[in-house]
């Protein structure tokens, strides 16, 4: 668990490691008092699968540097700040349409109904601005939602950071890190030997190995 | 983006252009040929002009962008598709979307009040302002008796009251009323704004700007009845001028800042359309987990206008990730992630 304060200069990072969330929930609880969205749990958290496993997953936005999200909003409601965080969508504008919800190659905006409104997560802005580490991170007990400087990641955690994603044919590169023992195999391809769905083969044992 | 943004957008000063011959036709003939054009309001019919010009523009290249033309295509083709029982829809449609704005008051019963005192106090002041300014609406004595007036609609008379009574006072004292609306409104947001630390977090200049402008209107513009009903017209001209200039401001502003909302938000409706034709349409089935998530209709639009803004997600040997599901997309980042540290745990 982080809770230190940051400086101006000392440019922490946003890191997620899903293979290390133990399911506590204590993001989904502290997401919901964020101070720009309180009482609406933005965060996902996936049961891997629930017949064979306790295995959970968090995600967060990503904060894509070309958001997906923002360009195919029709309103021209998600707005990204100069430090890179796309931010929820503008009230006054966002519409309703779930394009966002539904074009995000991560699965994150959610559209809240009783709001008509798309939601997602903008990095706590209300705690980063200050250099306080955002909610989700400083109750994650496991480090799989993690808050830092690039130097205190590397002198305390194993595996590289890593920000990289490839979709089908298109690559996405993003604000929060994740973490990989690979670093040198390129980008992060989500589609690369998962074609099981999480109830058949949630970790891929009965796949053919690559030969 | 492939067009400088230095260029002027051709269609969008078309569209500006047809926008301000179309006031300035307005007022000529609404007029009766300036018969009844009030030259003191000079200034503010330049204000309106440029409103006009400004939102006309913006809003014309607003629709340009490759996923709002497609969802203002796609709403107005649900509208008509079935035409008689979309028309007889509108008005509830109107009324639940635009006018009580339900969907702000189950954000915050606060927020929906001090939206709801400057919507309206905004609408008041419109409907009295703008056809004063454009003179098609004037007063005159009704007879000989003083203290009666008929409204006019440009040749059209009206209604007739009597100066001394309620709606004497109103018709007077309209945009007093509007003015302390807006007001009220307006310190309902302050307050949260100064108050709220999520609220500051996410601040923008906008936001202060547009709440400055209309307390700027407000309390200049209840200014002029301060000093003509207990200051014996002391200041008048000064605070004319200055109420004046707050309101040219304020129309100038009106396509630039966050309160050309107000022209944007009407495409809800085209949404709910959208969204009602699409839930009697196929679902979109994901291609992982086979379960329907959406309407086939939006994603094949989507998989129309990605390209169109730079982003291919088709997938080499055949389909497209944008037919997964949402829950199935966080699923194959967080599979992919774990292989590339050894597995969960």
């Amino acid at each position: 668990m982080r809770s230190g304060q940051f400086g101006i200069d000392d440019n922490p990072v946003f890191v997620i490691d899903q293979s290390r969330c133990i399911g506590c929930e204590a993001c989904v609880q502290a997401c919901a008092e964020c101070g720009t969205h309180r009482g609406q749990s933005l965060i996902h958290l996936e049961r891997v699968d629930r017949a064979t496993s306790t295995q959970t997953a968090p995600m967060v936005c990503m904060h894509c540097e070309d958001p997906t999200c923002a360009q195919v909003c029709p309103a021209d409601a998600i707005k990204q700040t100069e430090e890179g965080i796309v931010q929820t969508a503008l009230k006054p504008r966002c519409i309703g349409c779930s394009n966002c919800v539904l074009a995000c190659p991560f699965g994150v905006p959610k559209y809240v109904a009783d709001f008509d409104q798309m939601m997602k997560c903008d990095m706590c802005t209300d705690r980063t601005s200050e250099g306080l580490t955002p909610m989700c991170a400083s109750v994650c007990p496991s480090e799989a939602l993690w808050y830092g400087t690039i130097e205190e990641f590397r002198d305390t955690r194993r595996g590289s950071l890593f920000r990289d994603f490839l979709f089908g044919r298109q690559q996405v590169r993003t604000k929060v890190y994740t973490v990989i023992d690979d670093a040198l195999a390129g980008p992060l391809d989500v589609l690369a030997g998962v074609t099981s769905t999480w109830l058949d083969d949630p970790f891929g044992l009965d796949m053919e190995a690559p030969s | 983006m492939s067009r400088s943004a230095n260029h002027l957008d051709r269609r969008g000063l078309a569209w500006g252009l047809v926008g301000v011959a179309v006031v300035i036709a307005l007022t000529f003939i609404g007029s009766d040929r300036l018969v009844w054009f009030d030259a003191a309001l000079v200034g503010y019919l330049f204000g309106v002009v440029f409103a006009v010009f400004g939102v006309a523009y913006r809003y014309a290249v607003w629709l340009r962008r490759p996923p709002t033309a497609m969802l203002n295509r796609r709403g107005w083709d649900a509208f008509r598709q079935r035409k008689a029982r979309n028309v007889v829809a509108l008005p509830s449609l109107v009324a639940t979307h635009l006018l009580t704005q339900g969907f702000i008051r189950k954000r915050s019963r606060a927020r929906w009040l001090a939206h709801q005192l400057v919507f309206w106090g905004c609408i008041l002041a419109g409907l009295v302002t703008i056809p004063l300014t454009l003179g098609l609406l004037h007063f005159e004595s009704v007879g000989q008796r003083a203290d009666h007036y008929q409204v006019y609609i440009s040749r059209v008379g009206t209604m007739k009251f009597d100066a001394e009574s309620i709606v004497g006072w109103f018709m007077f004292h309209a945009l007093d009323v509007a003015a302390v609306l807006v007001l009220a409104g307006v310190f309902i947001f302050l307050r949260r704004r100064l108050r709220d630390p999520g609220a500051m977090a996410v601040e923008r200049s906008g936001d202060f700007l547009a709440l400055a402008g209309l307390f700027a209107v407000s309390v200049s513009g209840l200014f002029l009845t301060v000093s003509s009903m207990w200051l014996e017209g002391r200041f008048y001209s000064a605070l004319n001028t200055i109420h004046a200039l707050t309101v040219i401001l304020g129309l100038m502003y009106l396509p630039f800042g966050k309160l050309f909302h107000i022209f944007q938000r009407p495409g809800n409706l085209g949404v709910a359309y959208y969204k009602r034709a699409n839930d009697q349409g196929a679902p979109a089935v994901c291609r992982r987990c086979g379960e329907p998530f959406a309407s086939a209709q939006q994603i094949a639009d989507l998989k129309e206008v990605l390209p169109q803004v730079g982003f291919d997600y088709s997938i080499e040997g055949g389909g497209n990730y944008q037919d997964t599901c949402p829950r199935c997309r966080r699923a194959h980042v967080t599979l992919a992630q774990s292989a590339r540290v050894g597995g969960f745990g």
